[in-house]
């Protein structure tokens, strides 16, 4: 079992999970539920799961440090009327230790396991101008499944009970089983505590409401994952494997076609853990809503991977922003460069640190740190030109919520989007750049009118693929328009309801893109 | 303090009916850009500081839930 999307998950795992869970009692389910997901990570990742227990150890335990220095401050706050101020700050900066503590020391195992090869390679060159050499190679012992998203959830925790947004959890059980639930540990959603974590201790019954829902949620997923983007696979593998061999016309279509692959397999995914937290009554926090619908590329990070631009944006962005040297730099640029432009120049600080973060959160390579820096600049330049753009179009007459101007911003911003993946995909950044030259350079579309394409991908696939995208884009349409579609299907009478369901996994199951022919891919995300 | 905050806001976007709307954050009128330069505003014409913990929709999405965080924070500062 290597993910959801193998048999042994879905006849063996999950079955033997519901029915474990539903035969014992209620006091004891949550415990079930925390059982499974160390088995599940166990199978996976073996002894690594060890690190995130640490994880858990570490953040129970500085969780209720910091929850006894603010019961301490509140007693002595309690005892007097003035000087109140001096008090808060004393116990803040005490609090503010262990939380320190507790950043520096997740995410300093996050960097030894996944980084430090990255940065010693970074960091050889560098030494080498001072005549220094980087002392040995550095040894991998891998990573377990899930670090870089129940560590993201760990330290989530641990500021929001610094802050006093959430209450520290005295429970062991109840924060190892929100940090580590099998459905969120490959990919996510990257929930707050106070999003999944009382709700999954209650051990809610099963429900055929529920259930149908999270069934229903889950073949969504696994027909977006194996009817679209498995198939893509074939030809997304084979051109940017070897994409000396091609022309630009057939890696510019290398790049559409691996977006959508990653949107149907992340997001396809995201579907199955939704899903699978439905059947245990749990609600986790959407995490794509119509990305390939925005306006702007700013727009397309706020329907996109939705958890993780929340968290850098809560944790990061506005830390940054609001923190005394960056508030007393925007103070002096208002008064420099106005309103607009003064805010927007600062604002480039805290957006640095936002993508340099995103860029590497994704991982070791330069082609990642390419990426996050190329949102960066897009997203930063975007805020200056916005203002002129506005402008622009109210002196024409143009208005800008007409149909064809919208198509048109859309269509730019698609663009921005097939370049990044182009880089993120690519195996390498010299890659990346080699393949975007060749598009602008070697441009030709002979490669589709003489057949050379089909040489990636067969005219099956392609005419699967022609059939099952535009499904794809007509679900997000309807969502996109406001029609939740899941609900009018789980409003219809138990046949239809049912006959749907069927219809949807015998589809994934006859046209699905596995066994002879296909590569398994495991969830995209989860090497992340 | 409401009248002067309309101003600071209309500043930021005057797109937006601010006496009726109640989802300046969930409707995206104030994006995080819009939101440091508010920030920023309301602690200088208020003599206010608000911290990153305060940065949450529920604080920022009416006018009369911004009154309600600059008169607790001034009263925090009180203090």
């Amino acid at each position: 079992m290597t993910s959801y999307f193998t048999l042994i998950f879905i006849l063996i795992f999950l079955p033997l999970v519901l029915l474990a869970y539903t035969v014992v009692p209620q006091r004891v389910r949550a415990y079930v539920l925390l059982l499974a997901s160390y088995a599940f990570a166990w199978i996976i990742s073996g002894p690594l799961v060890g690190f995130m227990l640490v994880t858990t150890v570490c953040v129970y335990a500085l969780g209720l440090g910091i929850k006894r220095i603010f019961a301490q401050r509140d007693e002595e706050l309690a005892k007097v009327k003035k000087g109140k101020r001096a008090i808060k700050a004393s116990y803040a900066q005490r609090a503010r230790r262990l939380l320190v503590a507790g950043i520096v020391a997740n995410f300093g195992i996050l960097i030894a396991l996944n980084y430090l090869g990255f940065f010693s390679e970074l960091a050889s060159p560098l030494l080498g101008l001072f005549g220094w050499q980087t002392p040995v190679s550095v040894p991998s012992i891998g990573a377990p499944i899930g670090i870089s998203f129940y560590t993201m959830m760990a330290v989530s925790y641990l500021v929001d009970v610094y802050r006093e947004t959430t209450p520290a959890d005295g429970n062991f059980g109840r924060l190892a089983l929100f940090l580590s639930f099998f459905p969120h540990i490959m990919e996510g959603p990257i929930a707050r505590y106070s999003q999944t974590a009382e709700s999954l201790w209650k051990g809610r019954p099963i429900d055929g409401k529920a259930l149908y829902r999270g069934m229903l949620r889950m073949a969504i997923g696994f027909a977006k994952k194996l009817l679209v983007a498995d198939r893509l696979n074939l030809y997304v593998k084979t051109v940017f494997g070897s994409y000396e061999s091609y022309d630009g016309g057939i890696i510019a279509l290398g790049a559409v076609l691996y977006t959508i692959q990653l949107y149907c397999d992340f997001s396809g995914c995201m579907d199955v853990s939704i899903g699978l937290g439905q059947l245990f009554g749990v609600d986790y926090p959407e995490n794509f809503r119509q990305p390939f619908f925005s306006k702007t590329a700013s727009e397309f990070w706020q329907r996109w991977h939705i958890t993780l631009g929340a968290w850098f944006k809560d944790y990061v962005y506005y830390p940054v922003s609001l923190s005394k040297p960056v508030k007393r730099l925007t103070t002096i640029a208002r008064k420099r460069f106005g309103n607009r432009y003064g805010p927007l120049l600062v604002s480039g600080i805290a957006l640095f640190c936002v993508w340099l973060g995103n860029g590497l959160w994704h991982g070791a390579g330069s082609q990642y740190l390419f990426f996050g820096l190329y949102y960066f600049v897009v997203i930063w330049l975007g805020g200056f030109v916005e203002p002129s753009a506005r402008a622009w179009a109210s002196e024409h007459g143009i208005d800008r919520d007409a149909g064809w101007y919208r198509v048109l911003r859309g269509v730019r911003t698609l663009l921005v989007i097939f370049v990044g993946e182009l880089f993120f995909r690519a195996n390498s950044l010299g890659d990346g750049i080699a393949m975007f030259s060749r598009i602008l350079t070697g441009f030709s579309l002979r490669s589709f009118a003489d057949g050379t394409v089909f040489a990636c991908m067969s005219r099956a696939d392609f005419a699967a693929s022609l059939l099952f995208i535009p499904l794809v884009f007509l679900y997000d349409l309807a969502y996109e328009r406001g029609h939740d579609l899941r609900s009018l299907i789980e409003q219809k009478g138990f046949v239809v309801r049912w006959a749907i369901w069927i219809a949807i996994v015998m589809t994934v199951v006859i046209f699905g893109a596995y066994g002879i022919g296909y590569i398994p891919v495991d969830p995209m995300y989860a090497q992340y | 303090m409401r009248d002067q905050i309309i101003e600071i806001l209309e500043d930021i976007n005057p797109d937006v009916d601010y006496d009726t709307c109640t989802t300046l954050i969930d409707d995206r009128h104030i994006e995080s850009l819009g939101m440091v330069s508010l920030v920023a505003e309301l602690e200088d014409e208020f003599d206010i500081t608000i911290p990153a913990v305060e940065v949450v929709a529920e604080n920022f999405n009416s006018v009369d839930a911004i009154t309600a965080l600059v008169e607790r924070l001034a009263e925090d500062d009180l203090d």
